[in-house]
């Protein structure tokens, strides 16, 4: 095992059982400045070092690229990637390959970015998380296979790297040690992104070597093809939930609120990740109420591809990212609805609101936007009435990445924050330079054999320690609820493993929960507490 | 006569395979959307970083962009490097004094020409003819003498600070080595020849000399001439060419957050890159 800081891109191949041990990571804040205040990182089992790439540090998000059982098998999968490798840098991959190209041919290594990046900081700068380690292993690759010249000359070039099949597993496993919440990207003096090289890693091993996580591809993707959500969910299990969701909003709100199904030629076709049904009923159900409630003209679909906004191709696979898009923009059009708008979660709103934009055009074609700005404009015209004093504890605001830092969706939300919730506090950084939950990119849903330990004690590690200065004067009163406001359904699903992890809630009364629900919490119209923490 | 033309031609060679290069980056396909905010177009909101997406029913609604806002943004990156200065000014005082260094060893370069052709027009230039010829004499000192300066410095302090912090050593190929000592030949040499004059009245008979194609030199000089024809045509073909770069990183990736919509260019340019589109890999789709 090497120490961190002896790493270089060039021993990503070498033999050792694991190239770095998650040793030094960042301090918390008070009161986790403690000892004893968070778990220790559990150690490796050995089953897993013979089931996935451990090797890496120690922490696998691939589960199903298996060890090669003979060289023959190894030199398989080396000339699938390269090819892959070569694919990505070329006309085949249009899509992508401007951005790419420049990034490939102009980094500087002014080494700007790393201070940007979350998961390099929180490990403690361990050299591995570096942004620009990951994109030199890929161009140290790529100018070896595919640069002309002699020895001497690739050397010349930094081409100083042997592939063999531990490289490429640890490659494909350091492309999921990035969120993709380009962060990074916004500090380059010469405007390149790091962060492509990663989503570009998972791309060849998706589309070239057929190797993805499971909770992307199988359990992601392939079941919302299959059933049209990637929960699980067909048709019929929806509309009982649907059916569910208006008992529970008479049971809670004492109102009888009907949701509107399959209504054709509606103003809106409102999709939400279907994961809130599930884990978060509370939250589609607060949309109801108020899109009711304003007098909106909307629906929900029943549709197969028209009940679940999420798209996880964005993630790691292109050609799953259009199909998925292009299926739920099917299902609107049979609707005739006017524009579709996207519920509480960050990714799905990158996914048909900008990288779908690409994929189609004329009438066939639905605009697409995102929740916020329609529920400011539902506030500052007054066809909903609050009274704040309901929110009266401390309320911080978490900026998804995909709405944010790559919308520009900035200002309505912290607007609507402002009439509702009087005590409501600013992280820091926020708005385009907040950090990522950590969550982002797929990382929120793997699991793996022990991703979410890297996940609760790495990459969220700085959305914690924000969280703990947002609410550092009232912290350690537990008798004061703490509400961290994260209007997206990957993100809600970090932060409540991060509190869980940290054991927040329980020590701290730091709740979590969507912008929708905290509305809905201050409505006039409304007598018991929304929020079902005020209730206990 | 033969170094006057090298010169020519790797002046020339420096425009056109820039040109070329940028030419290329301009006819790669349509990429998808990867704009990051602040965009500083979007007129009224580029402070906060808000775009248009922040109105409900936003493509009803006429676009409120600003070309001068985007101008300012470019400007500020151009003539300041604003991102370096924000987010590692340790690194920027160095990369500052370099590029300021560049920006001063072009205007003394243009002076020179300047000067030259008002020599070769039979006016000779000197500190007190006319208020023409003081300019050119004064500010080709001035340009010339700071230029050399803080251009030397800054690529000599760049290569020090590349081979003493462990972090950029690290990641820096002999090729990136190359570059700033070949840099570093151009300017020391350059300095060698024309600091006995610091009128710089041998520099605008050579200027002269070389517009006529007329250029006799002694070894340094000649040195010196071919360090910097090799520069100008080796500049483009590597990392140093990021002028180019970075107008298409910048203006074509970041800065570009332009919608498909009905009628748009965008529209047209979506339709015909669908037309065209050769799909990349697709092995997952069916597995």
């Amino acid at each position: 095992m090497m120490q961190g800081k002896d790493l270089r891109p060039r021993d990503l191949g070498r033999p050792d059982e694991q190239l770095i041990q998650l040793d030094h990571i960042m301090p918390l804040h008070s009161p986790y400045d403690q000892p004893g205040m968070e778990p220790d990182l559990q150690s490796v089992k050995p089953e897993w070092r013979e089931k996935y790439c451990m090797s890496l540090d120690g922490c696998a998000a691939i589960d199903t690229f298996p060890r090669p059982a003979n060289e023959q098998e190894e030199k398989e999968w080396i000339e699938k990637f390269l090819k892959g490798l070569e694919k990505a840098v070329s006309e085949s991959n249009g899509g992508v390959l401007q951005p790419l190209q420049l990034s490939m041919e102009y980094c500087a290594k002014c080494n700007t970015c790393s201070d940007a990046c979350h998961i390099y900081k929180a490990s403690g700068d361990n050299e591995l998380y570096r942004p620009i380690f990951r994109s030199d292993v890929f161009r140290k690759i790529y100018n070896k296979y595919f640069h002309r010249g002699s020895k001497l000359y690739q050397k010349f070039t930094g081409a100083d790297i042997d592939v063999n099949w531990e490289t490429i597993a640890r490659l494909g496993e350091l492309s999921y040690r990035c969120n993709l919440c380009r962060r990074c990207a916004q500090t380059c003096p010469l405007g390149l992104d790091n962060s492509l090289f990663a989503k570009e890693i998972r791309k060849i091993f998706s589309q070239e070597m057929g190797i993805a996580p499971t909770a992307l591809h199988e359990k992601g993707t392939m079941l919302q093809l299959k059933t049209g959500s990637s929960t699980g969910i067909g048709k019929a299990a929806f509309l009982d939930m649907v059916e569910f969701l208006e008992e529970d909003i008479e049971d809670r709100i004492g109102r009888s609120v009907k949701i509107p199904i399959d209504k054709e030629g509606a103003d809106i076709l409102l999709i939400h990740n279907a994961g809130e049904f599930v884990a978060w009923p509370e939250n589609p159900a607060a949309f109801a109420i108020l899109l009711d409630e304003a007098g909106v003209d909307w629906t929900l679909s029943s549709e197969v591809m028209g009940y679940d906004s999420v798209n996880y191709g964005i993630w790691y696979d292109d050609t799953q990212a259009k199909r998925i898009a292009q299926q739920q923009m099917d299902a609107a059009r049979k609707l005739g609805v006017k524009r579709i708008v996207i519920g509480e979660c960050g990714h799905a709103h990158k996914a048909a609101g900008i990288t779908a934009d690409r994929y189609s055009w004329g009438d066939d074609k639905i605009p697409v936007e995102s929740f916020i700005p329609i529920m400011w404009d539902l506030v500052r015209s007054k066809r909903l009435q609050f009274d704040p004093q309901k929110n009266n504890f401390p309320v911080t605001l978490h900026d998804p990445c995909n709405m944010v830092r790559q919308m520009g969706i900035v200002q309505p939300q912290r607007e609507i924050l402002k009439v509702i919730a009087p005590q409501f506090r600013e992280m820091t950084p926020h708005g385009t330079d907040n950090y990522c939950c950590g969550g982002g990119s797929g990382f929120a849903i793997i699991n793996g054999p022990n991703f979410a330990q890297f996940r609760n004690k790495v990459s969220a590690r700085m959305k914690f320690d924000q969280i703990l200065n947002a609410f550092s004067d009232t912290i350690t009163e537990s008798l004061v609820p703490k509400y961290v406001c994260a209007p997206c359904s990957n993100c809600k699903g970090t932060i409540r493993g991060i509190l869980e992890h940290y054991q927040a809630t329980e020590r701290f009364n730091v709740q979590y929960g969507g912008l929708v629900e905290l509305m809905v919490n201050a409505l006039t119209s409304i007598d018991k507490p929304y929020l079902e923490f005020l209730n206990e | 006569m033969i170094l006057g033309l090298l010169l020519f031609t790797a002046v020339l060679l420096f425009i056109v395979l820039s040109g070329y290069k940028a030419y290329r980056y301009a006819r790669m396909p349509l990429h998808g959307r990867m704009e990051l905010y602040p965009v500083p177009a979007e007129k009224g909101r580029h402070q906060y970083g808000g775009s248009y997406m922040e109105e409900p029913e936003w493509w009803r609604k006429p676009r409120q962009t600003s070309k001068t806002s985007e101008l300012i943004e470019m400007l500020k990156e151009m003539l300041f490097i604003k991102k370096l200065f924000q987010h590692q000014r340790s690194l920027w005082w160095i990369s500052y004094a370099f590029h300021l260094g560049i920006y001063f060893m072009i205007a003394w370069t243009l002076l020179l020409l300047a000067g030259a052709l008002t020599d070769l027009a039979g006016i000779s230039v000197s500190a007190h003819a006319s208020l023409w010829t003081g300019l050119l004499y004064y500010l080709t000192i001035f340009t010339g003498v700071v230029g050399f300066i803080i251009t030397t410095a800054g690529a000599a302090l760049l290569l020090l600070r590349r081979v003493a912090d462990p972090v950029l050593k690290k990641y820096t190929t002999p090729q990136e080595y190359f570059n700033l000592l070949l840099l570093l030949a151009v300017l020391l040499s350059g300095i060698i020849v024309w600091s006995p004059d610091l009128t710089f009245e041998a520099s605008r008979q050579l200027t002269a000399g070389v517009l006529l194609l007329d250029v006799t030199a002694n070894t340094a000089l000649t040195i010196h001439l071919l360090l910097l024809a090799v520069m100008f045509i080796y500049i483009p073909l590597s990392k140093m060419g990021h002028y180019v770069g970075k107008y298409f990183s910048f203006h074509k990736v970041l800065w570009e957050n332009e919608p498909n919509v009905p009628g748009s260019l965008m529209e047209s340019r979506v339709k015909s890159s669908l037309s065209s589109h050769i799909s990349n890999g697709g092995k997952a789709a069916d597995r």
